[in-house]
Parts: structure tokens; C-alpha cells; sequence
């Protein structure tokens, strides 16, 4: 297979990881202001969960991919009800809560399922590859793209087509605006916030073969959307994909030409989007 | 001499025109205040000529110099200074201590690490006077967030003195004050000198007409009107403008 | 004037003395006390000053500027890497040498670092110093043959001070230690008291209004992060000096995160603060290391939170409102 193909498709594939991851990051960002820095954990969670189900008792992949979204929302709510709510407008504090939890979810990981990394995995039907002619591909990477793109469809068409896309995006703006127009605008940001983090324990699963499930997710996960914020700005679908989809490329470009330095390669474009245009690709403000 | 001259000034937010091709000069020691309905531009002209907000069109001259793009904190030391209508002041430091960051703020040795703040006495003194100008050095050691809203505001004009500017900007400088305290500070900016040139943003027409040398008029981010008060109070287009303004504050006023 | 009866001179006595006991407190724990300790009390305590150092050059750049950082220790790792690399690639033992070395490297980062960060400012800030750490963490796992790796750079001895009769011991190393700390606290105190330490709380109580005043405030911000990174340098040095051992995760967002609570826990916007913040986490690190080694993030983390949700003044604060309410009971 070509290798400038295949490189693409692996950073597309791997792209589509981070889209999952950031996107979720970046819209509870961008509509509640609250940067949950646990938002990595929570894909570690989701992919420590899947791994339970899928792995250790054998159950269908895509339940344990549901049920690793399930975890994962589920803890976002009880910390969005039992601190974040508290703490309204404190963007500061919120800050620094959401990182004490990335500590209790690591170390709350570590207690239940132990410090041993476990294996990449996939579906059973997943495994292996397509065979076309003389190019062959990972059957888990297509998929991973395929849902991804659907997700990514999925998600523009609610922000930009459906009532409460246009609610959140107003919301982005005014908030005080918002909720005069009689908008319930707290439901609307913890159901946000609750999709959100699905879609990290989701993608904890899905990007289990690609990533692994390891302790250290927590952190490696959450700079990799950090960056992906950064390069591609904040609080749109599009610019979450756009900056997946530069690191991703970028990523497995670099792993091919400069296999010590591909993390570098990134950090380099993130110090450089920041000299230069410190909003992000596509972002609204700094 | 003219103080400040402003040339053809615009301000445009995507396409929501803040100001357009306004142009005006001020002479040295001149008041001139400017008024109109909310949303006329009246902030963003202070916000552009001190420089917190970018020009996106025209020129500003202080002094004959030009300064349309300059820093903020450059302007202040050629003479600029600007109270706001709300209140700006550091909320968790003494009054004392927000007089004497104001009063630091052009002096050399506002960049000295090493010795204490307490060493300068001078500037103590002059921080003693000024809050002595709004009857705030009983309350030097009071939080800023602890003292009543008058008394902020009188504070936040006391700030923009402490430079001693060549330029005053005051933003609203009576809004939420009692007639009393409007009237302290309608007489403390009688007390200014020649020296300084006063640019009032006004809502409050005691302030506006007991004060003013000259008037300009703004609308929709241009100057409709311009000339002394006599004129202004007899121009017909100001009265059109402000007849509504007027029965709005007379049913403001009966709350 | 009441006449002296002898009840009175009593009270007087309690009221000027009481005032004075934290500050008599202190000199006895930090000062008289260490010799009749245990050796490993006296490391303890060398660690609370040494992290002190790191905390208060923190708490200038948080609390009193209200620059909120998440990779300050990326300057405590660079000093104490460049201990490090002087001793065990070049052989290089001498603290004359080693710590202006590893104060200086750590100033350089810091001057570079804070001309990126200081492009955006609040939560991106946090971010940007956040990605900036964890990017000295890759190159020092990355750079096997510079940094030793993952597994860092092992055996620093305690420093040579060029004199010849001197060798060192548990109680001359914390007063070495001591000394290091009590001229870091002088420099940040005068700092803090100065013009400029003013203008910094300002900067954090009031940005638009300080540049409106005549402040060059992204100046002001500048120097202050470099002035931080290189106290957080020296504190660093002084680390490898007392640890024996750097390792990547003490450049990264771990030691970062560790700092941070530490200035949250003991009160921001002051130097003693830190201080207090530090010890209480050290002691509880060492009995955690006693009981339950394995929960310490745990712990660590649940402390972050409930530090967060209520004692946000910080726990220093709190002490010295107590004391000086206690100090005006006592005066009656």
C-alpha cells in the first residue's frame, strides 16, 4: 500500500480518536467556561470499563463501548452536580477541582483494576484486516473512522441544524442573554456536559486499540486535546476537527519521518499557533 | 494649543458602526462634554482615545502628536487619564492602596523591587491630599469592596487626578450619586485648572450644562451637534432626541 | 492613667507577648529545634523549606499577580536537572559552580516559556504552562543520554563547598538549607513590599485599570514569571542536592499539580501562606508513606477538592485570622 496513504489513513483514524475526545472538551468548555481537565481520565474510565466487559467477560464490543460512555458520563454528573454547581462562576476554582480529580480517578483506577497496563483490544469481528488487491488496512481503523465521521456529522448537524444546537451556540455568546429568553440554560449545559463525557468513555473503548488502556491515559489524553483546543479553537464542532485531524496527520507523519521526535511535532505546532494566532485555526476569542 | 484633535475617527464591530468619521479639537483647558442617547458612541470615543480600543479608521493628535495606535500605558504618561462609569477600581486593596497604585503608576519607581513602598513618603502625602479631595482618608484602610457605591465612585475620580493628566477623561462621573455628592463633584472639577483639559461624558444635564464650555452631540456614532450650551439647548434636532430621553426619565423618575 | 496594679502589668505583658509567639514559635521549630532531632525529621523539615522556596515563588506569580500556572515545575526541575547533569556527566561538584548553573537555566526557560504563555491570559494560560511542562517532561524521558531518561539522573551527592576540614551531615545540611531559604524569603519579602510587589496585586485586582494608570502590564507579568521561575530553580537546586535524584515527572504537571496545592491549601496572595500549605502536605505525604503508600494521589486528590470547595481562603490565612483574634481576646 502506498505510504503516503497509509500514513493518512493512520492519522485520519487517529484523528478521529481525538476528534471524539475533544470535541466533548471543547464544547463543555466553550458553553459552560468550565475546563474539565478530568475530561481525560473519564476516557480512561470508559476504557478501563470496556475492557471489563468486552475483555474480561466477553460481552459484545459495542455494549461495552456504550457502557464505557455510560461510566463515564455518569461520573461527569455527580461531579457536575456535587462541585461544579457550586462553584458557579468560579472558573478558577472549577479549574483546579477537575484537576484533584484526575488524581482520584487515576488512583481509583488503579485500586480496582490494578497498575498493569492492559492490551489494546477490539471487537472480535474487528480484528484483522480489509484485503483490497494489493492494499490492506486494520478492519478497527475503519472503523474507528467510520464512526467517527458519523459522530462528526452527527454532532455539526446538531450544533448548526437543531434547535438546541442554535440554544448552546447562543448560549456561547450571552449567557445572561440566553437565560432572559427564558432558555433553562443549566439543564441544557449539564445535558451537554453529560453528552460530552460520553463521548469520551465512548471513545475510551473505541480507541482502545489504538491507545491502549493504561493509567497513564489520563494525563497523555488530555494534552493531546489540550492541543487539539489550542491548534483548532474553542467551542466549535469544526474546529475540534480540524485540529484532530492537523495533530492526527501530523502525528503519524512524524511517527513515520522522525519516529523520537513525532510528540515534538506537535508541541512545536501548538507553540507556533500560539505565536501566531493564539485563538486557534477557528476559534471565536482568546 | 490644541489639546487633542481627532480626525475623521471610525469604529466599526463587524458591522455594527460604533462611530463614524467623527472629527472635533479641544483646546488647552477647554470642558467639553459630550452627550447623546445610549449607544451613541459616547464610550467608545473615550475608549479610542485612550487607547482601550483600536481605531478602525482616522487619527487621533494629543499635543500634536499623534497617538491612534499607541499603548495604553504610554498614553497615560503623556497626560492621559480616564475615570469609567463603573466604578474600576481593585476590590480586595485599601483605599489607600488603590490611591497609591494610581499615584505610582507614572513615577520611575514603580518598577523598584526591593525597596518598600513605604520608603516613598512624598507619595504618601499625595495620596493623603487626594483622598482628602473626596473625603476619603478616614477610610484609607477600608477594603474597596467593603465602602459604600458613592463613595466608590468619588474614589474612582480621585484615581484619574492622581496622575496629575494633562487629559481628563470622565466617564459619567455622577452617575449613581445622590444630587449631594453629584454637586461635590461638579465643584471639585470647577477646581481644576486652566492647565488641564476636561472631556465629561454626560447623561446627567446639571453636570452637562454646569459645567460645560462647549457641547458636541452625538448619534448613531456621529456628532449632530456641536457649539456652547446656549446654542445646544436651543437646536431643535438635540430636542427631537432628547424629548424621548426626557419622558422616559420622567417615568424612570416617578419609580 | 490607671494606677499599675499588678493584675494590669500581667494583661499588658499578655498583650504585647501574645502577638509574638508564632513569630517565637517559628525560630524555635526552625531554628532551635532540628539538631535535637532525629536525622530523618531533619530531612523532613529540610523538604518543607526547600519546597517552601518553591511554593512562595509560586504564590508570587498566583497569588499576587493571579497568574495561574500549571507548569512552574518546569523551573524547579530544570535547576535540579542541571545539578544533576554537572555532577554526573561533567563530574562537576562544586556548589559555586552547580547553583548559579542551575539558577540560570532555570531563569533561561523561563524567559522563553513566558514570552509563548503570556500570549493568551487566563484558563489558556493555565493551559499553555500546562502543555510547556509536560514538553520538558518528553525531552527529558526523550534525551536518554542527557538526562538519563526515564530513569533520570541518580547519585547527586551533596554539593562541594570548597572548604577543606567540611563534611556533611544531616543537621549541617538543613541549616545550609535554612540559610538558602531565609535569603529566598528576605528577596521575596522585600519584593512583595515593594512598588513593583504592589503593582502586581494590581495587575491581578484590576488589568484594564492598572494600563489605563500608566502600567506597561505585560512587562510587569514578564518579569515577574522569570523572577518566579528562577526562585522555583533554586528551590529545585536545593532538591537535587537534598533528593539524591531527578527524575522527568519532577519537570512535569505532577510536581506542578503538588506545588500548586500546596500554595491553595496554606493561602494565597502570602509568603507564609505557602509555607504552611507545605508542611501540612509533606507530613501527610509521610504518613501516607507509612499507612498507605498506594493511595497517596488518592489522598492528594480528595485534598485538592475539599481544599477547593471549602477552605478557599487557605488554611495560613485562616491561622492568622484565628491568631489575631485570639491575640484581641488576649488583650482583655
Amino acid at each position: 500500500m502506498d505510504v503516503f496513504v497509509l500514513n493518512m489513513l493512520n492519522g485520519v483514524s487517529f484523528g478521529f480518536i481525538l476528534f471524539l475526545l475533544a470535541s466533548g472538551f471543547s464544547l463543555i468548555f466553550g458553553v459552560m467556561g468550565i475546563l474539565n481537565l478530568s475530561h481525560g481520565a473519564l476516557y480512561m474510565v470508559g476504557a478501563y470499563v470496556g475492557w471489563t466487559i468486552a475483555v474480561k467477560y466477553g460481552l459484545n464490543f459495542l455494549f461495552a463501548a456504550l457502557m464505557g460512555g455510560l461510566a463515564a458520563g455518569l461520573i461527569s454528573l455527580a461531579m457536575e452536580r456535587g462541585f461544579f454547581s457550586h462553584l458557579y462562576k468560579q472558573l478558577n476554582e472549577q479549574v483546579l477541582l477537575t484537576f484533584g480529580f484526575i488524581y482520584i480517578l487515576t488512583n481509583i483506577s488503579m485500586w480496582v483494576w490494578g497498575p498493569i497496563f492492559k492490551a489494546p483490544f477490539t471487537a472480535p469481528f474487528l480484528s484483522g484486516s480489509f484485503n483490497f488487491m494489493d492494499w490492506s488496512y486494520p478492519k478497527a481503523r475503519v472503523a474507528t473512522i467510520l464512526i467517527g465521521l458519523i459522530l462528526a456529522i452527527g454532532l455539526w448537524w446538531l450544533q448548526d441544524k437543531t434547535r438546541v444546537g442554535a440554544i448552546v451556540r447562543a448560549g456561547m455568546d450571552d449567557k445572561e442573554m440566553t437565560m432572559a429568553l427564558g432558555v433553562n440554560l443549566g439543564l441544557v449545559s449539564t445535558a451537554l456536559f453529560f453528552v460530552g463525557s460520553f463521548i469520551a468513555g465512548f471513545a475510551g473503548v473505541i480507541g482502545a486499540n489504538l491507545l491502549g488502556v493504561n493509567l497513564g491515559l489520563g494525563m497523555d489524553v488530555l494534552l493531546l486535546a489540550l492541543a487539539v483546543v489550542i491548534i483548532g479553537g474553542v467551542g466549535s464542532i469544526q474546529g475540534a476537527l480540524l485540529g484532530s485531524m492537523v495533530i492526527g496527520i501530523i502525528d503519524a507523519f512524524g511517527k513515520a519521518l522522525f519516529p523520537e521526535l513525532a510528540m515534538f511535532t506537535i508541541y512545536l505546532v501548538m507553540i507556533i499557533i500560539l505565536l501566531v494566532r493564539p485563538s486557534g485555526l477557528l476559534g471565536r476569542r482568546v | 494649543m490644541e489639546a487633542v484633535t481627532v480626525e475623521e475617527l471610525s469604529k466599526d464591530f463587524g458591522g455594527v458602526h460604533a462611530l463614524r468619521d467623527v472629527s472635533f479639537t479641544v483646546e488647552v483647558g477647554e470642558r467639553l462634554v459630550i452627550i447623546g442617547p445610549n449607544g451613541a458612541g459616547k464610550t467608545t470615543l473615550f475608549n479610542l482615545l485612550n487607547g482601550q480600543q483600536s481605531a478602525s479608521a482616522g487619527r487621533i493628535y494629543f499635543y500634536g502628536q499623534e497617538v491612534t495606535r499607541m499603548a495604553i500605558h504610554r498614553r497615560a504618561h503623556l497626560g492621559m487619564a480616564r475615570s469609567f462609569q463603573i466604578a474600576n477600581l481593585f476590590p480586595n486593596l485599601t483605599v489607600l492602596y488603590n490611591a497609591l497604585l494610581a499615584l505610582q503608576g507614572t513615577q520611575p519607581f514603580r518598577f523598584q523591587m526591593f525597596r518598600s513602598i513605604t520608603a516613598y513618603k512624598s507619595m504618601f502625602a499625595r495620596a493623603r491630599e487626594l483622598l482628602g479631595i473626596v473625603a476619603l482618608w478616614e477610610k484609607r484602610d477600608d477594603l474597596v469592596q467593603n465602602i459604600a457605591h458613592g463613595e466608590q465612585e468619588k474614589l474612582e475620580l480621585a484615581l484619574s487626578l492622581a496622575s496629575e493628566p494633562k487629559l481628563l477623561l470622565l466617564d459619567e462621573p455622577t452617575s449613581g450619586l445622590t444630587a449631594a455628592e453629584g454637586a461635590e463633584i461638579i465643584d471639585i472639577i470647577h477646581d481644576l485648572g486652566t492647565d488641564i483639559t476636561v472631556l465629561i461624558i454626560a447623561h446627567d444635564m446639571d453636570l452637562a450644562f454646569g459645567v460645560a464650555e462647549r457641547i458636541i452631540v452625538l448619534h448613531y456614532g456621529q456628532i449632530i451637534a456641536e457649539g456652547t450650551p446656549e446654542e445646544i439647548q436651543a437646536n431643535s434636532r438635540v430636542k427631537e432626541i432628547y424629548m424621548g430621553i426626557e419622558e422616559g426619565k420622567e417615568i424612570a423618575g416617578a419609580n | 492613667m490607671k494606677t499599675a496594679s499588678p493584675k494590669s502589668i500581667r494583661q499588658l505583658w499578655q498583650g504585647q507577648l501574645v502577638p509574638f509567639v508564632p513569630y517565637i514559635a517559628i525560630t524555635v521549630i526552625f531554628i532551635i529545634l532540628p539538631p535535637l532531632l532525629p536525622s530523618y525529621l531533619q530531612s523532613i523539615m529540610a523538604k518543607i523549606l526547600i519546597f517552601s522556596i518553591f511554593a512562595m515563588s509560586l504564590d508570587l506569580l498566583m497569588g499576587y499577580t493571579g497568574l495561574i500556572s500549571l507548569g512552574h515545575a518546569a523551573y524547579f526541575g530544570m535547576g535540579g536537572y542541571t545539578i544533576g547533569i554537572l555532577m554526573t556527566r561533567y563530574g562537576i561538584n562544586s556548589f559555586w559552580i552547580g547553583a548559579p548553573c542551575g539558577i540560570l537555566m532555570a531563569t533561561l526557560v523561563a524567559a522563553v516559556f513566558g514570552i509563548i504563555a503570556l500570549r493568551v491570559s487566563g484558563i489558556y494560560f493555565l493551559l499553555v504552562t500546562f502543555a510547556l511542562g509536560q514538553l520538558l517532561f518528553s525531552v527529558a524521558v526523550k534525551w536518554y543520554s542527557v538526562s538519563g531518561g526515564e530513569f533520570g539522573l541518580g547519585g547527586i551527592l551533596r554539593p562541594a563547598l570548597g572548604i577543606p576540614w567540611f563534611s556533611w551531615n544531616a543537621t549541617s545540611f538543613y541549616y545550609f538549607v535554612f540559610l538558602a531559604f531565609a535569603i529566598c524569603f528576605f528577596l521575596l519579602y522585600r519584593l512583595v513590599k515593594s512598588p513593583f510587589g504592589h503593582a502586581l496585586q494590581g495587575i491581578r485586582e484590576g488589568e484594564v485599570r492598572m494600563r489605563v494608570l500608566g502600567y506597561n502590564v505585560w512587562l510587569y507579568k514578564y518579569v515577574t514569571f522569570i523572577v518566579a521561575g528562577a526562585f522555583a530553580g533554586t528551590a529545585g537546586v536545593f532538591f537535587a542536592y537534598h533528593n539524591g535524584i531527578m527524575v522527568p515527572s519532577h519537570l512535569g504537571v505532577i510536581t506542578s499539580g503538588l506545588v500548586m496545592l500546596m500554595v491553595i491549601l496554606g493561602g494565597l496572595g502570602t509568603l507564609y501562606g505557602p509555607i504552611i500549605g507545605v508542611a501540612v502536605i509533606i507530613i501527610m505525604e509521610f504518613y501516607a508513606g507509612i499507612f498507605a503508600p498506594e493511595r497517596w494521589p488518592l489522598i492528594l486528590g480528595v485534598t485538592f477538592v475539599v481544599a477547593i470547595m471549602c477552605a478557599r481562603a487557605g488554611i495560613g490565612v485562616y491561622l492568622s485570622v484565628f491568631w489575631k483574634r485570639a491575640s484581641l481576646i488576649w488583650k482583655q
